[in-house]
């Protein structure tokens, strides 16, 4: 193997197919992107001309930006959290607690992961439903008694983001239960029993054993939250197409509007040059915390 | 007997001539990008018609029907266009959307093609006018899909129920119809906020009344500012409605359908909306009947310019073909569609297209007579009020209108943030 690891030749033919697909595929498109941010108007219309740095000069002047990119800092935060603690709550659940048909549980659990994100939409805004009828959660809140707290949750801009967090929450967190669940079961037998012998209570067993053998994974599974969190496109489309106002119009969104919409193709790629460098800056962040070991 | 053999030779000669005629008919595919599915709306009418060409005049003829959602109609278009691979027919968006298509030359002058066919008059007046308003052209490039009047629809049983005796004919009356039905119990509007349109078009109806049909075309043109009293009041009076609960609660979660719904099944008594409506009043499935339902114009706004007979009309939206894939073959699928448009529209759902009709059903439904009769009465027209902005403004209007309406935005910050974005671009 160290052998066929030190022919050059090898080497190359492992790496250039793959090298040359991602060259193809993000290194060109990311650098044609750049290319086009130094020009206005629409690709192919006869207003597209160049314009020199004008369009970067707009991102820092542009309030829609500022809006989209709190939009999308606010999602992230609560989204990716809410994510990942409840896939680790969910797979200590399937560690500790479930004993019987511990399968079928982790598949119900895991089920809304492969439903189409249009679905989950139309699904949620039921729940939410304020009009015509009452929805599950408005129902729910009166039949309890608490009447005074039912709300257009999609209908305000106070709640919209909170409520799109908690259905993006609701799909992804089954596949961090599973990704983390197996990471507790690689956690061997003896260093739990030789903790539960020293007196551990289940507080010091999570804070002391099993967070510190879990971290590796948990960073991975917060940096795949949030590099799916920060595209936050599909969802919000689908339950408040970006509403009420903007307070659900994140970066992407405002990057598609700005492209197809109102055809300003060079500005658009700016917005997401921008929303590449968040991602590859969001990603080396989560990444610092696993340096510190 | 020669006889005989000679009329059977004749009827061979025509069948073979005929077969002959259809085989030699140009071979060509087109795609018809559409936002109606095959079975809904104006789908039915462009498959339906489309197979009827196939049928009758070409039969090498065929296409493929491509379904795109409304809300992603203009990037879709504008993607393809800037790939310079426009489908031979698509549905668009008519006025300023269109405009930058004319100036590249990338849609077909429909005026000159239809001239060119001898079938220019086969279009209605109305709707030629309205669409060459629109695109500020002396030519048309586009087909109309529909010819619409806009106003309120009310549902006469809630009406009655509530005491109201005649449909309001000014604001302050329309005002007290609101109060007589929140005193009944019954929601006086529905609206589709979800939507966003529904509810700029109730600013627009306000606009209209208050400073006349050419309001906003002056505030595009740049004579008159989008910080005015016609703008300012009418989003007041929205908001003030939302805060009074006339829309119900949550109404920017309320979509388009299910505000129409709720007229029709009594759950509100009034909506804003098109003539377009009238094919799901006039449907079995209307819970309100084929009388249920009223339509009453926009109301006058005391001390307004506007009048009774002045009307908000359109041509929703509208159907474009490609200037680089029009041929002969395209230009015969053209003549017979705007040859039979109308006439097929009226037979089959009982709605105008914007086409001249030359044979109507024996029996039309009352609201298609109720529009018919709308329709003699106008004197002026105004458009929708997006009509006269680009996309960006347009955006703006429908994002901040949902915000006016919860009351995180002021009628003032709303007409100036249009004006704002009206400064940016020009």
């Amino acid at each position: 193997m160290s052998r066929v690891l030190r022919d050059r030749r090898a080497i190359l033919l492992f790496i250039v197919p793959g090298f040359i697909l991602y060259t193809v595929l993000v290194i060109l498109p990311v650098l044609w992107s750049a290319y086009y941010t130094f020009f206005g108007g629409m690709i192919g219309s006869s207003k597209w001309s160049f314009i020199g740095l004008d369009n970067y000069a707009r991102l820092f002047q542009d309030k829609k930006f500022a809006a989209a990119l709190m939009v999308n800092v606010r999602y992230i935060a609560m989204t990716t959290f809410g994510q990942v603690i409840f896939g680790l709550l969910l797979a200590l659940m399937f560690k500790f607690w479930v004993k019987r048909f511990g399968s079928s549980v982790r598949t119900i659990v895991f089920f809304p992961v492969v439903l189409p994100v249009v679905a989950v939409g139309q699904l949620f805004t039921k729940i939410y439903e304020i009009q015509p009828y009452y929805g599950l959660l408005n129902s729910l809140l009166q039949g309890v008694g608490l009447g005074n707290l039912v709300y257009p949750w999609i209908g305000k801009a106070d709640t919209a983001l909170i409520a799109l967090a908690a259905m993006d929450i609701w799909t992804a967190m089954g596949f961090y239960s599973i990704i983390l669940y197996g990471a507790l079961l690689d956690i061997p037998g003896d260093i739990l029993e030789a903790a539960e012998i020293d007196g551990c209570n289940a507080w010091q067993l999570f804070r002391r054993i099993l967070l510190p053998l879990l971290r590796p994974i948990l960073l991975t599974c917060f940096v795949f939250s949030f590099t799916g969190t920060v595209k936050m496109f599909e969802s919000a489309l689908a339950l408040t197409r970006g509403g009420p106002g903007t307070a659900t119009t994140s970066l992407s969104m405002y990057m598609y509007n700005t492209a197809f919409s109102f055809q300003k193709t060079g500005y658009a790629s700016v917005i997401a040059l921008f929303i590449f460098l968040l991602c590859v800056f969001g990603a080396r962040l989560i990444r610092a915390f696993d340096r510190k070991d | 007997m020669f006889r005989k053999g000679f009329a059977l030779l004749l009827a061979l000669c025509l069948v073979l001539s005929a077969t002959y005629a259809l085989a030699e008919q140009p071979t060509k595919k087109i795609t018809i990008l559409s936002i109606w599915a095959e079975d809904n709306d104006n789908g039915i009418l462009l498959t339906k018609l489309t197979d009827q060409f196939i049928a009758e005049v070409n039969p090498n003829f065929s296409y493929e029907y491509e379904l795109v959602s409304a809300d992603n109609l203009r990037q879709k278009v504008a993607t393809m266009a800037a790939s310079n691979d426009l489908p031979d027919v698509f549905v668009y968006e008519s006025g300023t959307p269109l405009i930058p298509f004319i100036e590249d030359g990338y849609v077909l002058d429909i005026t000159q093609a239809l001239t060119d066919l001898g079938v220019l008059d086969k279009l209605d007046a109305g709707a030629v006018a309205i669409l060459s308003n629109l695109t500020s052209t002396e030519h048309i490039y586009d087909l109309p899909l529909g010819l619409n009047v806009e106003g309120f629809w009310y549902n006469k049983a809630l009406f009655a129920q509530a005491g109201i005796e005649a449909a309001p004919t000014t604001y302050a009356e329309m005002q007290t119809a609101c109060e007589k039905l929140m005193a009944a119990g019954i929601q006086p509007f529905s609206v589709g906020g979800a939507d966003k349109w529904p509810a700029t078009r109730l600013i627009n109806a306000y606009v209209m009344r208050k400073l006349g049909v050419d309001a906003l075309a002056k505030c595009a043109a740049g004579e008159m500012s989008y910080v005015n009293d016609g703008i300012i009041e009418g989003a007041q009076l929205l908001q003030d409605m939302c805060n009074l609960g006339y829309f119900g609660e949550g109404p920017t979660t309320v979509d388009y359908n299910t505000a129409a719904n709720m007229l029709m099944s009594g759950q509100s008594a009034m909506l804003y909306n098109g003539s377009w409506f009238t094919q799901s009043l006039a449907s079995a499935d209307n819970p309100a009947g084929d009388d249920g339902i009223g339509f009453f114009n926009i109301p006058v706004v005391e001390g307004g310019v506007g009048t009774l007979t002045e009307y908000s009309m359109n041509c929703g939206n509208i159907l474009c073909l490609s200037a680089a894939k029009y041929d002969d073959a395209t230009a015969a699928w053209l003549k017979y569609m705007v040859s039979n448009i109308g006439n097929y529209a009226i037979q089959n759902s009982g709605t105008l297209k914007g086409y001249t009709i030359t044979e109507y059903p024996e029996t039309l439904s009352n609201y298609t007579i109720m529009v018919a009769d709308e329709f003699s009465k106008v004197t002026a027209a105004s458009t929708w009020f997006e009509a006269t902005m680009d996309s960006e403004m347009t955006a703006t209007a429908q994002q901040n209108v949902q915000s006016l309406m919860n009351g995180d935005m002021t009628a003032q910050e709303y007409a100036q943030a249009l004006q704002d974005v009206y400064d940016a671009a020009n």
